[in-house]
């Protein structure tokens, strides 16, 4: 099975900050990742590099299912089949829930006409917001602004899909049903996911494997079982989030 | 669906009072009133396109009517063209100064793309004045041909003109165009991460809004029969402006409405003489306090959910919200 | 070389104090107040009627218009500027609407010929053999002294440090305490009183029309493109750097071509580097 995402040498500096340090990783088709790392840890920075809306310092090497991402607009790398959801949730204001799904399948240009209208109602059925397609999205509550988000990413009919700590603001029944559609939808629909965040209970019981981050560096690589016995990685952890320690109590 | 037909049958009405009108009460004056509100409509639904869907307020509309007018102008006099040339010169020309000036603007955010477009159109007039030995300086080019002799064929040409144009904008911004173009509105990172090509949508609605007000320049030139650098006045563009707050933002519908009512209320206030400006720029600040949805869409709207009783129909997305968020 | 020295400097005092005030609301309160050319206007006006028409002597006559353009420059925040401060873009339009009922209340108060502000100074003064015109030098060293005290204002007060605070983070400023709103109001003030000013101490070598508030509005904001929304020292920079380019154009070809100076300089400066030469924060 040869891997979706290579990526090698990845660097970035912010000035004088170096962001992210030779990061490295592969992503095998079919796979759940998680980047795991506290906040700072330049996280969003290695999505903002990989979906070509920062460049990376000279030498890195991105390449997603053979084409090298490097040097592309962020929808063309959109376009390849890579789809993402950000931090903060960010809907299309002015539309309603249905248009802002319609919007995320138009830019990949593998549906066209009325097809698009149902591939929406679809998804939204999917994701829980059937019935809800007429209204505007600023009425919607936080927990359904991150099933849209999740709705319109799979609307492009992606083969990657990063996810930005989506369980950010969450209660923990909503956490609990966000973790089911992943599942479901990385089962149902053949996707890769990656998938970002800093808490951590949900979070391990959804990844088969972790690439925990901090400071830019990777520390540690694993299952999440081993992720939580590293050493390096409950270092970076401890007095930070409790949830670790528990976490790694629990495993 | 109802609803669509009842637009359209508003519609048919208004087209036809506006073709019959004339006929009904023969003068040269109203025709000439009638036919400019027309031509103002033309620019107001094609600012409407752009700037209303996108949310990037066009400050300097005025360039690309005065650039369409002018073009009339040099092909006319100085070419000697057929004035039906100057329609297709005029739009070329307004496109090219789109690009010229959308490629470096309109990445930048509302506000600044705004008072780039207004520097735009200042400048243009300042060269006009400056190159006052080619150009005519203030008294601009005198003597273009009419398009059509008979005043009352070129009004009806100029209607058509506004039909046409208002129902292939409509087309567009109801069809998947429109709402690529509201959701970069709404947050174009989110839209690049899902492909889409902000860039170029951008800069296309400005290239269509340019042509269409560029035409509707050279049509206004061969009405005036002569071209002056006032038409690159801040003055057109903010008429503008306020026709499409009154008539109701991003509903391209609506613009035409503000645009005749905004041209008649101009009509009226000319016993006023020299107040007249003073008038309307208190009046644009009134509607901007009071009516920032606008008047001519939002009644319609309602009228048509009484039509249907059933009360008010959802709002078409419209600018109140944009308002809101653009920051 | 040396004419084209001082009167570059000249320009560029007067440009300076335009753009310094028109930055200065904009990294306080985010607004672009198209009505700042007014102020200018108003400034160069109100000088004109007190001592034409009231006969009242030149300094006092300049005082009191500074004071009154300031006091109305707190109005117009007040009033139309604050209801809509939600949306740049709805402040654009009302201040844009404020220039234009300026506008034309001056064209129907004065009428639209050209008026004649009197300078301070009549005298012409001779340096190293090139004659330069009183009010030029008044105006430039005017200007450098207004600039610094502005400086030195903001570095060393703690209203000066209250408008830093905000400039770099609203909400914060707010959270430990500071009044925004009331300082809102002063910043506008002190902005409108530098365009006042700019517009008096320009008066006596530039034309005083109902109609000049829109080329200041088009300079100010070529200047602050180029020198960082926000920036004080990019406006200043950038003011050098404009007024220079301008008087350099108009000694080597002719004034007409120097308006185009500033819009090619803005052009220029969004295509190669949008957030300016000093600005942190780009304009998109």
């Amino acid at each position: 099975m040869s891997a979706l995402l290579e990526v090698e040498n990845l660097n970035k500096h912010f000035g004088g900050l170096h962001a992210l340090r030779d990061f490295a990783c592969t992503v095998q088709r079919g796979e759940i990742v998680g980047i795991l790392g506290p906040n700072g840890a330049g996280k969003t920075t290695l999505y903002n590099l990989l979906t070509g809306f920062i460049p990376p310092d000279p030498g890195a090497r991105i390449v997603f299912d053979g084409h090298s991402l490097l040097r592309r607009p962020p929808y063309r790398i959109a376009a390849l089949g890579i789809s993402r959801t950000f931090q903060l949730c960010r809907p299309f204001a002015g539309l309603t829930v249905l248009e802002n799904v319609v919007v995320g399948a138009l830019g990949s240009q593998r549906e066209r006409g009325a097809d698009l209208q149902a591939r929406g109602r679809e998804l939204l059925a999917r994701v829980g917001l059937a019935g809800r397609e007429e209204v505007p999205v600023a009425v919607l509550s936080y927990g359904d602004q991150r099933r849209l988000e999740i709705a319109r990413a799979l609307a492009a009919r992606p083969r990657l899909l990063l996810l930005d700590e989506p369980f950010a603001g969450l209660g923990s029944g909503e956490m609990a049903d966000l973790s089911a559609l992943i599942r479901q939808v990385h089962a149902q629909e053949g996707l890769t996911v990656v998938l970002i965040e800093h808490k951590l209970r949900e979070f391990m019981s959804l990844v088969q494997r972790v690439v925990a981050l901090d400071f830019g560096a990777v520390i540690a690589q694993g299952t999440p079982e081993e992720i939580v016995r590293n050493p390096a990685v409950v270092e970076a952890y401890i007095g930070r989030d409790a949830e670790v320690a528990e976490a790694a109590h629990a495993a | 669906m109802l609803r669509h037909r009842l637009d359209l049958a508003a519609a048919a009405v208004l087209v036809g009072a506006m073709a019959v009108l004339p006929l009904v009460f023969p003068s040269n004056y109203l025709i000439g009133v009638l036919t400019v509100s027309a031509i103002y409509g033309i620019w107001a639904v094609s600012w409407d396109f752009m700037s209303g869907l996108t949310g990037r307020e066009n400050f300097g509309h005025s360039l690309f009517i005065g650039v369409g007018a002018y073009t009339a102008g040099f092909l006319n006099t100085s070419f000697g063209a057929n004035p039906w040339w100057s329609l297709p010169a005029a739009m070329v020309v307004s496109v090219l100064f789109a690009l010229l000036i959308g490629l470096p603007t309109l990445r930048l955010k509302g506000p600044y793309f705004a008072l780039a477009m207004l520097s735009g159109s200042v400048i243009m007039q300042r060269l006009m004045l400056i190159f006052w030995e080619h150009t005519g300086g203030e008294e601009g080019i005198n003597g273009l041909a009419p398009l059509i002799r008979s005043q009352l064929g070129f009004y009806y040409f100029v209607l058509g003109t506004l039909v046409a144009t208002t129902v292939v904008l409509l087309a567009l911004a109801r069809s998947h165009w429109g709402l690529i173009l509201r959701a970069v509105r709404g947050d174009e990172a989110t839209c690049q991460a899902a492909g889409i090509n902000v860039t170029f949508y951008k800069i296309a609605s400005l290239v269509i809004s340019a042509a269409c007000a560029g035409a509707g320049g050279a049509m206004y030139a061969h009405y005036q029969l002569q071209v002056s650098p006032q038409l690159f006045a801040v003055v057109t563009s903010i008429t503008i402006i306020t026709m499409v707050y009154v008539g109701g933002m991003g509903t391209i519908y609506g613009p035409v409405g503000g645009a005749i009512l905004l041209v008649l209320a101009t009509e009226l206030l000319r016993e006023f003489g020299e107040w007249r400006l003073m008038v309307y720029s208190c009046a644009l600040i009134l509607i901007l306090f009071f009516l920032p949805t606008g008047l001519v869409a939002p009644l319609w709207q309602r009228l048509r959910g009484l039509l249907r009783r059933k009360g008010k129909d959802p709002l078409v997305p419209v600018a109140a919200d944009v308002m809101e968020q653009q920051a | 070389m040396l004419e084209i020295l001082i009167v570059g400097a000249v320009s560029s005092a007067i440009y300076a104090m335009l753009a310094v005030g028109f930055t200065l609301i904009f990294g306080v309160a985010r607004v672009l107040n198209l009505a700042h050319g007014s102020f200018y206007a108003l400034g160069a006006y109100g000088a004109y009627w007190l001592t034409s028409s009231l006969k009242w002597p030149l300094l006092p006559a300049a005082l009191a218009s500074i004071g009154a353009v300031a006091l109305f420059g707190v109005a117009v925040e007040r009033v139309f500027v604050r209801p809509m401060r939600s949306s740049q873009l709805a402040v654009l339009m009302i201040t844009l609407a404020v220039a234009l009922v300026v506008e034309q209340a001056l064209f129907l108060t004065f009428g639209s010929e050209y008026r004649n502000v009197p300078g301070f100074v009549d005298a012409k003064v001779t340096i190293g053999g090139v004659d330069v015109a009183g009010s030029r030098l008044l105006a430039l060293a005017v200007s450098v002294v207004v600039i610094a005290a502005l400086w030195l204002f903001i570095q060393h007060t703690r209203l000066g440090s209250a408008i830093l605070a905000i400039s770099q983070d609203a909400q914060a400023a707010q959270y430990v305490g500071i009044p925004s709103d009331r300082i809102f109001s002063v910043v506008m003030g002190i902005s409108a009183g530098l365009a006042a000013a700019a517009g008096i101490l320009a008066g006596p070598f530039l034309s005083v029309q109902p109609t000049m508030w829109l080329l200041p509005i088009v300079k100010a904001f070529a200047i602050v493109v180029v020198g960082g929304l926000g920036s004080i020292p990019g406006s200043i920079v950038a003011a050098l750097m404009l007024g220079y380019a301008e008087t350099i154009v108009a000694y080597a070809a002719s004034t007409s071509w120097t308006e185009i100076v500033s819009v090619l300089a803005t052009l220029l400066m969004l295509v190669v580097r949008p957030a300016g030469i000093f600005g942190r924060r780009a304009a998109f």
